[in-house]
């Protein structure tokens, strides 16, 4: 079904709750009020149709000629398609109803709404207490008259709250440093002797303030930081970023340019894909996958470095095109490496599939199934290996992928061994468009100039990372810098599923649950929540380190 | 040596205990990570310099778990709001002498962060560092570098400034 008679099938069912209606490219914005939105989203739950990627909300400021409204973006993805609900609130009262029961996904998005833009969200489910550390109540870091100032007061962090847990429920924390991964992340798993009874995580400790930071730099200053908002997958921030800005200012960008793009694309997907398979081995215990996979990881750092000089943030895009060419030299060398690599990757395709030791901590483990993949709003490889055919490259080609069509991998057997499998094909398919790409290279310019200052308007710019599904909103009110930048990134969606598949496995399982979805912190820590958990004999951070600094110089030293 | 912990031990035993001590450590650092805000790109490359390839292994290092049973904390990213007690109680947590590796821009100024709302700053500003690497990120070899010109400063003695900075913490912040 074409993407005009989908958006004339959702036009008519939610009409009598939307007061407007526009459709564009693979664009249908909706104007709604906060009382409608409910049954709007109702309406079109009802059709089944796409899934909620992303929430989105601007701040319009008090500065004519706005009217002072926040306006609330619901953006629901399908294919190439986005179906957007707007929402204006007045800035003085801005509160809208939760559509965590229609969509349970929505809840993450509304969390990040409440805390940083100060909308009241009516029953977000508030089982229990969160609390804001130390950050001072009613400064909300998005509102456009937000000032550091503001934000240096600190606030009282009252007594622990009661804990609402039953009575004889264990909770083990982990994190946040902790040996596991990486990156700092907060979970509290509650048992019942080894099996999970509960699953939570705490976000927060790699939240930068990227989306604000954002507006104070001016358009091309910002590649640099989107570039910085994950170390692993930064060529497809900025290249998300790039795509969104040339589509504002009109900016043709010259096919070789977007070739050199996608190339680095594919070659990031293959290194994070092989860092993934190291990492989530090193969780099972195995590693001599680990290691193996790391040193072969090194191929492709090296073929990077040559292309680009770096080996981490290549720096690749410009507005208007990129900053390397690859010639006939690089691409013998990176053609010889890929080789190298595929000889590798059927090896590892071979191990995951029949070591058995390694299929004991796998096969069966962690199903998310196609219907749970669906409803949570899983994406990337996590929703591949539930058999959920969500794939970027395949669905809106972009880029060079118009011309180089990806070949969709699925998988439907839904558990942890099917999210290697699905991964390490994944690999395959990387060597084979990489390869094509190399040999039907298009020639030409790798630039065109691009305007210092972006026209008005907004753009939705949609990827296919490493993990899944990277969504940018992007407005411009014509200035140098943007009014707005929304990032959303793909380990965030899929938090729910696995935080929800979690419970009912053996604690020691969890590890592998978790890196399963390949998380990453550093893009997904977006909201600044704190809960306090405690009765009336725990102790504060405080009164712990005075007794640790005592107990060691009194006692140890 | 920093500070002795060889309480009850005859003095004329001490020295040649320390001596020992020191001996292993600067032949075996045992190190804990811990990445206050980085974008992960810094602890990719601390992990890729642990790895086959450079293999750090080979100085005697090993990355391990917990804080209580490291002898230096290698840090990544700028500090932020809500990892700054985790990384003070973290650093709390290791037994002394302990020295701390900043690895990466961000943690030397704040890097592309600064002035982001929710940065309180570098790792300076919050613990005292022994050795800084910088690089957006650091080239493994760089880090290598880092971490033997700190195995270099052991056994010139103690790290800088530890002491003062036990006192800073104790009073609290």
């Amino acid at each position: 079904m074409s993407v005009e008679t989908d958006f004339l099938r959702i036009q008519g069912s939610v009409a009598p709750w939307v007061s407007g209606s526009r459709t564009a490219e693979n664009r249908l914005d909706m104007d709604t009020s906060a009382e409608r939105l409910v049954p709007a989203v109702t309406a079109l739950r009802s059709l089944s149709w796409g899934y909620l990627s992303a929430i989105t909300g601007f701040d319009s400021g008090t500065a004519a000629p706005s009217d002072g409204h926040i306006e609330l973006l619901y953006h629901f993805c399908n294919g190439p398609a986005v179906a957007t609900f707007r929402v204006k609130v007045p800035r003085e009262d801005p509160s809208v109803p939760s559509i965590g029961p229609l969509v349970p996904s929505a809840v993450m998005y509304e969390r990040e709404l409440a805390e940083t833009m100060g909308v009241k969200v009516a029953g977000l489910p508030k089982k229990r207490q969160f609390l804001s550390d130390d950050w001072p109540e009613n400064v909300y870091p998005l509102r456009k008259d937000f000032t550091m100032e503001s934000a240096a007061a600190t606030r009282e962090v009252g007594p622990a709250v009661g804990s609402e847990e039953a009575p004889g429920t264990f909770i083990i924390p982990i994190g946040p440093q902790h040996p596991a991964l990486k990156e700092p992340g907060h979970f509290e798993l509650a048992v019942d002797g080894e099996i999970v009874t509960h699953a939570d995580i705490r976000l927060g400790y790699v939240h930068r303030g990227i989306e604000k930071g954002a507006e104070d730099r001016s358009w091309v200053h910002n590649i640099y930081l989107m570039e910085r908002i994950c170390g692993i997958c930064s060529h497809i921030h900025a290249t998300a970023y790039v795509l969104g800005v040339e589509s504002l200012s009109g900016v043709a960008v010259p096919p070789r340019a977007q070739t050199v793009r996608t190339i680095f694309c594919e070659m990031e997907r293959i290194h994070s894909h092989l860092l993934w398979l190291g990492v989530a081995a090193h969780q099972a215990g195995f590693d001599t996958l680990f290691m193996y996979s790391w040193r072969d990881r090194e191929t492709i750092m090296d073929l990077l470095e040559e292309l680009s000089g770096n080996r981490v943030n290549y720096s690749v895009n410009l507005l208007g095109g990129v900053k390397y060419d690859i010639d006939g030299k690089a691409a013998d060398s990176v053609r010889r490496g890929l080789d190298f690599l595929e000889r590798r990757t059927t090896h590892y395709l071979k191990i995951v599939t029949t070591d058995e030791s390694f299929l004991r901590r796998t096969r069966g483990v962690g199903a998310i199934t196609f219907d749970q993949a669906n409803l949570l709003g899983t994406i990337g490889p996590t929703a591949r290996a539930s058999g959920v055919s969500r794939d970027l490259r395949v669905e809106a080609p972009y880029m060079a992928y118009r011309d180089f069509p990806v070949r969709p991998v699925l998988d439907s057997r839904c558990d942890l061994e099917a999210r290697f499998v699905v991964r390490i094909n994944e690999l395959f398919e990387s060597y084979r468009l990489i390869r094509e790409m190399l040999d039907h290279m298009p020639a030409g310019e790798l630039a065109v100039p691009a305007p210092r200052k972006v026209p008005e308007g907004e753009v939705i710019s949609r990827v296919e990372a490493p993990r899944g599904e990277l969504f940018y909103y992007i407005r411009s009110t014509g200035g140098v810098k943007p009014d707005r930048v929304k990032v959303r990134t793909p380990s965030l969606c899929n938090w729910a599923a696995v935080l929800s598949v979690a419970v009912g496995h053996k604690l020691a399982d969890i590890p592998m649950i978790m890196v399963g979805i390949d998380p990453c912190f550093s893009c997904n820590d977006r909201s600044i929540t704190l809960r306090r958990r405690g009765s009336a004999e725990s102790w504060s951070w405080e009164d712990l380190r005075a007794y640790g600094i005592s107990y060691y110089a009194g006692g140890g030293a | 040596m920093a500070q002795s912990t060889l309480k009850g031990i005859p003095r004329a035993l001490r020295g040649a205990l320390d001596k020992v001590a020191l001996w292993s450590r600067i032949n075996s650092p045992w190190l804990v990570h811990f990445n206050s805000g980085s974008c992960n790109g810094c602890d990719i490359e601390i992990l890729a310099t642990l790895a086959p390839r450079y293999d750090l292994e080979r100085f005697g290092v090993k990355l391990q778990g917990s804080p209580r049973h490291a002898d230096v904390l290698i840090c990544t990213g700028p500090v932020t709001r809500l990892a700054r007690e985790r990384l003070l109680r973290t650093y709390e947590q290791m037994p002394v002498p302990k020295f701390v590796v900043a690895v990466g821009s961000c943690s030397i100024t704040g890097g592309a962060f600064h002035g982001c709302y929710n940065i309180v700053g570098d790792i300076g500003d919050v613990i005292p560092v022994d050795v800084y690497v910088p690089g957006c990120p650091p080239r493994p070899e760089a880090i290598i570098d880092g971490v033997v010109q700190l195995l270099t400063k052991l056994k010139g003695g103690a790290p800088a400034k530890a002491p003062e900075a036990d006192a800073r913490l104790g009073g609290g912040s």
